[in-house]
């Protein structure tokens, strides 16, 4: 554990000493706040679940300039034959980067609840719903993240990883739309049960169910082990 | 981890990337103690093998251990013992040397108790105390150098492999990071990649020529010398009579042979292909001697060449 200890020390220093980092919490930052402000000011919604929801779909487009840097970042820089030469067992590697891209998640999470203080002092928003929305957007980022980490071991471009990463995310969250056009059950079952964005919707309700939390979970554990494969493969 | 004389040991390694064959069934081994030189010209394959024994990339048939551990199957322990310098320096750019260096101490498994000491060891090594704080990315070609060889010389690997470490530095500083290389040869396995056949005889006890993926031969400096210096050559230019200059030639020390052509144009001048010993001043007593009897045109000293060499290491063992 003390090898993903040290890649994810290392990686959290090469975020916050580059500007990608900053960048995306910003704009993310800033693009939630508006829907915020929009939903609850402008559209007079008295709940967090339209902001929730836009949260969502802004981190779809967002998580891919977090992850590509992981593995392609690496590659590109030479600085791949250190990390893969060094005593680390590739699920370190990988562990330890995740948790650093996930350590960005968290970061962004925490600064929109800045957004909440309002909220509380003008209503009495429903504490419980607003948890519950908060642990979907946490499971969902550490989905994406989890899938941008596999395509960016697959490549050493780092526009390469991100456009792949966010056409494979958009096409989880909007795979639930599939459902309307068919007639076979199971076809709509499977499309309604691959949707990052149905699982989500359950979350910004205030339904806190284990199948959700599971499937955000097992998607994660998927793309990791990939991940590690893929890196041991590329030996 | 298996008991071995040889730290590092390469068994009919081949390498091949889709149709290009990169390797072609490399053996040799490397013992504790020596620094073996890996000498071969831009392409030969020589930083392929490096990283094969690193462990970055796997060979496709044959067998590769370090320390007595298989690459193939316990690359993370075999890597406990190996220091890699790559060609380029695998440095961020975004952190500071100390951090970097923190990080890969902490990736090798340096206890925080003895990170202190083990940071101001191979910084002091590597002369790099003066920008200990700095950004990577400030840092000039030889600090760059320099500190890509102080990540492998962390946690005093039993194996070190040095791929091109001197290249870009001044002279000074090629200096200086040969005597680091010599004084950790002193009691650890050092595979050094050069294509300076200078840096091979100077510092390594034995020297493996590789070329086009094939190992030409596994010999000592000396053996290289004498290589390099029929290989040695001058060449005159020069109006004389053949016989006269050929006799005159061959009785001056360091002359071996010599090769003598007339002009084309059927005109008096004779140009005189000289295979001499690296002795010094050879070339200066050659001048004299024909200078003082004929008119002599023009003297040019040709360097033994990587390629000169192997050539004529081909040559040999064609007549061995």
């Amino acid at each position: 554990m003390s090898g993903a200890l040290a890649v994810y020390q290392k990686e959290l220093l090469t975020y916050f000493r580059s500007p990608i980092a900053y960048y995306v919490v910003a704009v993310y930052l800033l693009g939630a706040g508006y829907f915020f402000l929009y939903n609850i000011f402008l559209a007079g919604e008295t709940a967090m679940a339209g902001t929730f929801q836009n949260m969502g779909i802004l981190l779809i487009t967002l998580a891919p300039l977090i992850s590509m840097r992981l593995f392609a970042a690496e590659y590109s820089a030479g600085t791949a034959e250190l990390l893969l030469t060094l005593p680390l067992a590739p699920w370190q590697i990988v562990l330890g980067k995740y948790l650093g891209a996930v350590s960005i998640l968290l970061l962004i999470a925490a600064g929109t609840v800045v957004n909440l203080v309002p909220l509380y002092l003008f209503g009495t928003p429903e504490t419980l719903t607003i948890v519950s929305g908060y642990i979907g957007f946490i499971l969902l980022g550490m989905a994406c993240l989890a899938l941008g980490e596999l395509f960016s071991v697959v490549t050493h471009n780092q526009i390469v990883a991100a456009l792949i990463t966010a056409a494979v995310l958009l096409a989880f969250w909007f795979v639930g739309h599939l459902q309307t056009f068919q007639a076979s059950d199971a076809l709509r079952s499977l499309f309604g049960y691959l949707s990052f964005a149905l699982h989500f919707a359950d979350f910004i309700q205030g339904l806190l169910r284990t199948d959700n939390v599971m499937f955000f979970l097992v998607v994660s554990a998927i793309a990791l082990t990939l991940t590690a494969g893929a890196l041991q493969w590329r030996r | 981890m298996t008991s071995g004389a040889s730290s590092i040991v390469l068994e009919s390694v081949s390498k091949r990337y889709g149709s290009r064959q990169i390797l072609h069934e490399l053996s040799f081994t490397v013992d504790r103690g020596e620094i073996v030189g890996f000498l071969g010209p831009n392409g030969a394959g020589k930083t392929t093998t490096m990283r094969i024994i690193a462990g970055f990339t796997a060979a496709t048939s044959g067998r590769v251990s370090v320390g007595g551990y298989d690459m193939a199957t316990q690359n993370v322990e075999a890597a406990r013992l190996i220091g890699y310098v790559p060609e380029r320096p695998p440095l961020y750019d975004t952190l500071d040397v100390r951090s970097y260096l923190r990080f890969v101490a902490r990736a090798k498994g340096i206890r925080r108790a003895a990170m202190g000491a083990e940071l101001e060891r191979v910084s002091g090594a590597c002369r790099l105390e003066a920008v200990f704080r700095q950004e990577i990315y400030k840092l000039s070609k030889g600090f760059r150098q320099r500190l890509g060889l102080a990540q492998a010389l962390l946690g005093s690997p039993a194996v070190l492999l040095l791929d091109e470490p001197t290249a870009g530095l001044d002279p000074g500083q090629i200096h200086e990071t040969r005597e680091v290389i010599r004084a950790f040869g002193e009691d650890h396995a050092v595979l050094l990649s050069t294509h300076l056949l200078a840096e091979a005889t100077l510092i390594c006890r034995r020297v493996a020529i590789i070329n086009h993926g094939r190992l030409l031969a596994i010999d000592s400096p000396t053996g290289l010398q004498r290589a390099m210096e029929q290989t040695n050559r001058v060449t005159l230019q020069v109006v004389a009579p053949p016989q006269a200059l050929r006799a005159e030639l061959l009785s001056l020390d360091g002359v071996a042979a010599l090769n003598i052509q007339a002009s084309p144009d059927g005109g008096p001048m004779l140009t005189v292909d000289v295979q001499v010993t690296s002795s010094n001043g050879v070339e200066a007593a050659i001048a004299r001697s024909v200078a003082a009897r004929w008119s002599l045109h023009r003297l040019e000293r040709h360097q033994p060449t990587l390629e000169s060499v192997f050539l004529r290491y081909v040559k040999d063992t064609e007549r061995a």
